[in-house]
């Protein structure tokens, strides 16, 4: 009897304790944009503005090229405003710009519907929007509290409300462009004149090209094997892996990616963290991926196999 | 003029040597990547199927790194034919360097030459390559029993220009890369035959013209 009673209390602990750790597993996945419980009884009024607004976050700033001098020019972003919660004196939300995430607070006015969002003032990058929102749409412009820490100080703002859902099969298509514009690699290359028969070399920059293999191969929903990365390149299990991480609505802080993704109107980033959003299998994926990308890496055109 | 040409096997020797000690050196680099030992290190990051479902394979695999890099300086110091003043020098590097093929390298080569990478094509290269580098070193030891001096120089030439595969196959690898930038299975296809071949092909020219 005694032994019944120490088991049962002992299952009972069990039980409790495993309790806890699911909800807290669920907090720690929710450190993005996409849910914000709170269990505060404030009423909060205006539900159906919420949700996630994505678009161009553009803005005149001095550009500098690889070569030549600096310039004044248009800086093209992509940002995402989430509203979290409107209440009668507050505004909660974030914004996530190029993997960069920040909170903000501020105010609505709901005869006008226009919103003044002020980020928290920690980050260099931070500051406040003034924007206004018409059916799904929210415009506006956004000014850096400190106008010499950015390149454009201020920026304006053309949003479209968008549903974030995770779909395992989006993928880049046939239609995106697969050139890697930012990592140029110089070569070598030799020239001879026909007439005169003299040999020149110059160094002419290439990019990196994608292949085919990004559109058939999807971490999300195939076990990947090694035999299906080995004749990879490095660029292509890049962007095979990054997949996994756009569609959970991933902020990219490199260009690169962002540049691939973009050009799609599947991804929306929500958040500079996903990994807890993972799949078992889409882990197990990303983690031989990154065997196959560091081995390309170390390896490809090294004195080696 | 003259002086040049009664030179020239001279030049060819120290640029041998001189090539062999560089070359060396990088393979000698290669083989530290594996100390120590480890499930995933270097080339094993793309071979966890064939080390998660052999499990011979990893033994097979350490053999034959860390025996092939002593074979490459064996074979390097019996081909100098000199004892350097040490009693037996010749032959008991020859030995080492017979046994080590005959026994752990070669074998272990064939056995991995069954999952190299590359598909077929490349799979059949390296079963080939090691059939044959067994079967030289084996004959180079069996003429050297006979006394048969000559026929033992020319296989024991023939089996270090197979041995010296493993540092010209990776030569041709960066030549190729660096020229084309072929797909990584591609460029192994290509180097898997490009590796040993040409190799033979020399000394079995050199041998046709009496040079070894």
């Amino acid at each position: 009897m005694k032994i019944l009673k120490l088991t049962l209390i002992s299952l009972f602990t069990i039980t409790l304790t495993g309790c806890k750790k699911d909800s807290q597993t669920i907090n720690n996945s929710k450190d993005s944009l996409t849910v914000k419980k709170d269990s505060l009884v404030i009423p909060e009024i205006y539900t159906e503005y919420y949700g996630i607004y994505m678009g161009d976050f553009a803005g005149k700033g001095m550009i500098t090229p690889e070569d030549g001098e600096e310039y004044e020019g248009e800086i093209y972003k992509k940002i995402s405003l989430k509203i979290n919660r409107i209440t009668k004196d507050s505004v909660y939300g974030q914004s996530i710009v190029e993997g960069n995430q920040r909170p903000f607070r501020g105010v609505f006015n709901g005869a006008s519907k226009s919103f003044v969002l002020d980020e928290p003032g920690s980050d260099k990058t931070d500051g406040r929007f003034e924007i206004k929102l018409n059916n799904d749409s929210l415009t506006g412009h956004w000014t850096a509290f400190n106008k010499s820490a950015v390149k454009a100080p201020s920026k304006t703002l053309k949003l479209i409300k968008k549903e974030f859902v995770y779909n395992p099969n989006f993928m880049l298509s046939k239609d995106n462009d697969l050139i890697d514009w930012e990592n140029p690699k110089d070569f070598v290359e030799k020239y001879t004149d026909e007439q005169t028969g003299k040999t020149e070399t110059f160094t002419a920059s290439k990019n990196r090209v994608a292949s085919d293999a990004v559109f058939n191969l999807n971490a999300s929903k195939q076990k990947l094997t090694e035999k299906d990365l080995k004749n990879l390149r490095k660029l292509d299990m890049e962007i095979i892996k990054n997949s996994v991480f756009a569609r959970h609505g991933y902020s990219f802080k490199k260009s690169t990616y962002r540049n691939f993704f973009e050009q799609t109107d599947w991804y929306i980033p929500v958040s500079n963290n996903v990994d807890n959003d993972l799949s078992p299998m889409e882990k197990e994926n990303v983690a031989l991926l990154n065997r196959f990308i560091k081995y390309a890496e170390d390896k490809y055109d090294s004195f080696g196999r | 003029m003259l002086l040049v040409k009664k030179n020239i096997p001279h030049i060819f020797k120290i640029l041998f040597i001189l090539g062999f000690g560089y070359f060396f050196w990088l393979m000698l680099k290669i083989t530290l990547e594996y100390i120590p030992l480890k499930t995933d290190a270097s080339f094993l990051m793309i071979k966890q199927t064939e080390v998660v479902e052999r499990p011979e394979y990893l033994y097979f695999f350490y053999t034959h790194v860390y025996t092939s890099i002593f074979v490459l300086l064996f074979g390097f110091l019996s081909i100098l034919r000199k004892d350097f003043g040490l009693k037996n020098f010749h032959k008991t590097s020859g030995k080492i360097y017979i046994f080590l093929i005959l026994i752990l390298a070669a074998t272990s080569g064939i056995y991995m030459g069954i999952f190299a990478n590359g598909g077929i094509f490349s799979k059949i290269s390296f079963v080939v390559l090691g059939g044959l580098w067994w079967f030289s070193t084996f004959k180079a030891y069996q003429s050297a029993r006979r006394k048969n001096f000559t026929q033992h120089k020319q296989w024991m030439w023939r089996s270090f220009a197979l041995t010296l595969s493993a540092v010209t196959l990776r030569m041709w690898k960066v030549i190729i890369v660096y020229l084309f930038h072929p797909s990584p299975m591609d460029v192994y296809q290509i180097i898997a035959w490009l590796g040993w071949i040409p190799n033979i092909i020399l000394i079995e020219y050199l041998i046709a013209k009496k040079l070894i």
